[in-house]
């Protein structure tokens, strides 16, 4: 198909396209940190996306609740192909993780009787600890930009995590406070 | 009964699906809570099982409430606890993004962007607290954990199956250690 006027650069890609795009990267995202990922093949390789959309995507993505990735996969697909294109990601996005961890659930059970295993999975538990401290870090250091921000971690963690409070009408009694402290400032 | 349990389990994780700001880590704490002291679905021991299962699996860390559904009412259950963690949050980002992205430079969405992230990470740090509490590892948790930030801090590329092998490793290996030093 040739079109004589190139309305944009940036290509239209078919719904098919986005699916196995979205599973390819699902079934690949081992440990979280895909928005990279999602940015080389997006913006970079495919140039379905460009720079700007991406970043601001992005920023929404991590802002609001859900997992970050699956929120950046569908603002994707809601860009390229409307609400359908949205939905395409998502469920491409999911499919193959959703049946992957129930596999490697059963597989777990099957693997019951043999005494090292719960030492073992342990081990793993406290490695994936490792990588949400991480997370932990690097928001923290993001933070002492503003040192209100760094109180308002601290109170939520100390809230949530020592006193044990019930994390949800902590966050929304938090979350608007919060916003009204960066308003305030910016 | 059956399908009590399917709608407990979508009304468990509904309000979580609204309230996991900056993703699933933030609501390992309110999970741990609601399905291992409230409803007793899985003991301490299974969902530390559940959330190594879910963090070795490719996909989100919010991949957990699928495992916990099916552990508690099989694929249909697996299914419902997916979907009601999903759909939410999915359908929030979709309308957020659809009427808020030609605003993105307005003042009130930078304040809500820079407001939020806070909340997300005090959230995290809860719930690796809550997940330490959980695991009563003693010296072997805080060694193998830190020991993982340090190389995915200082490694960013490292492959994280790498780290989750190396921590089951490690593990296996203290506790054999531990086992033949005290048969000495």
């Amino acid at each position: 198909m040739t079109s004589p006027v190139p309305a944009s650069p940036l290509e239209t890609p078919r719904l098919r396209s986005l699916f196995l795009l979205c599973f390819k990267i699902g079934v690949l995202s081992f440990g979280g940190g895909l928005s990279g990922w999602l940015y080389r093949e997006f913006v970079l390789s495919k140039r379905w996306i460009d720079e700007e959309d991406f970043s601001s995507s992005l920023a929404i993505s991590q802002m609001l609740p859900g997992a970050n990735v699956v929120n950046l996969v569908i603002c994707m697909g809601e860009q390229l192909r409307g609400p359908v294109g949205a939905l395409t990601c998502v469920l491409g996005f999911l499919v193959g993780p959703f049946f992957a961890v129930v596999g490697l659930c059963q597989l777990f059970d099957a693997l019951a009787g043999y005494p090292l295993l719960p030492v073992i999975s342990d081990g793993v538990a406290f490695a994936a600890m490792g990588l949400l401290i991480i997370m932990c870090v690097h928001g923290v250091r993001r933070a002492m930009r503003f040192p209100p921000s760094i109180v308002t971690i601290a109170v939520t963690a100390i809230l949530v995590g020592i006193f044990r409070f019930p994390l949800i009408p902590v966050a929304c009694v938090i979350a608007p406070i919060s916003v009204a402290l960066a308003w305030r400032r910016i | 009964m059956r399908f009590d349990t399917l709608v407990a389990i979508a009304l468990v994780f509904i309000p979580f699906s609204l309230t996991s700001i900056g993703g699933g880590a933030a609501i390992v704490a309110g999970i741990q809570h609601e399905t291992v002291t409230v409803h007793a679905w899985v003991n301490s021991r299974e969902f530390l099982d559940l959330f190594a299962v879910s963090r070795a699996a490719p996909g989100p860390g919010m991949m957990l409430a699928t495992v916990i559904g099916w552990k508690v009412a099989g694929w249909l259950g697996a299914f419902v606890a997916t979907l009601a963690l999903f759909v939410p949050s999915s359908l929030l980002c979709y309308s957020v993004f659809k009427l808020t992205n030609h605003h993105r430079d307005k003042k009130w969405h930078r304040a809500m962007r820079e407001g939020l992230a806070p909340v997300g990470i005090g959230l995290i740090i809860a719930g690796v607290l809550s997940l330490f509490r959980l695991a009563d590892g003693g010296v072997t948790a805080f060694v193998i954990a830190g020991l993982s930030g340090v190389i995915l801090y200082f490694a960013p590329r490292f492959p994280v199956l790498g780290v989750l092998a190396l921590g089951g490793l490690a593990a296996m290996l203290a506790s054999t250690l531990s086992t033949w030093v005290s048969s000495l």
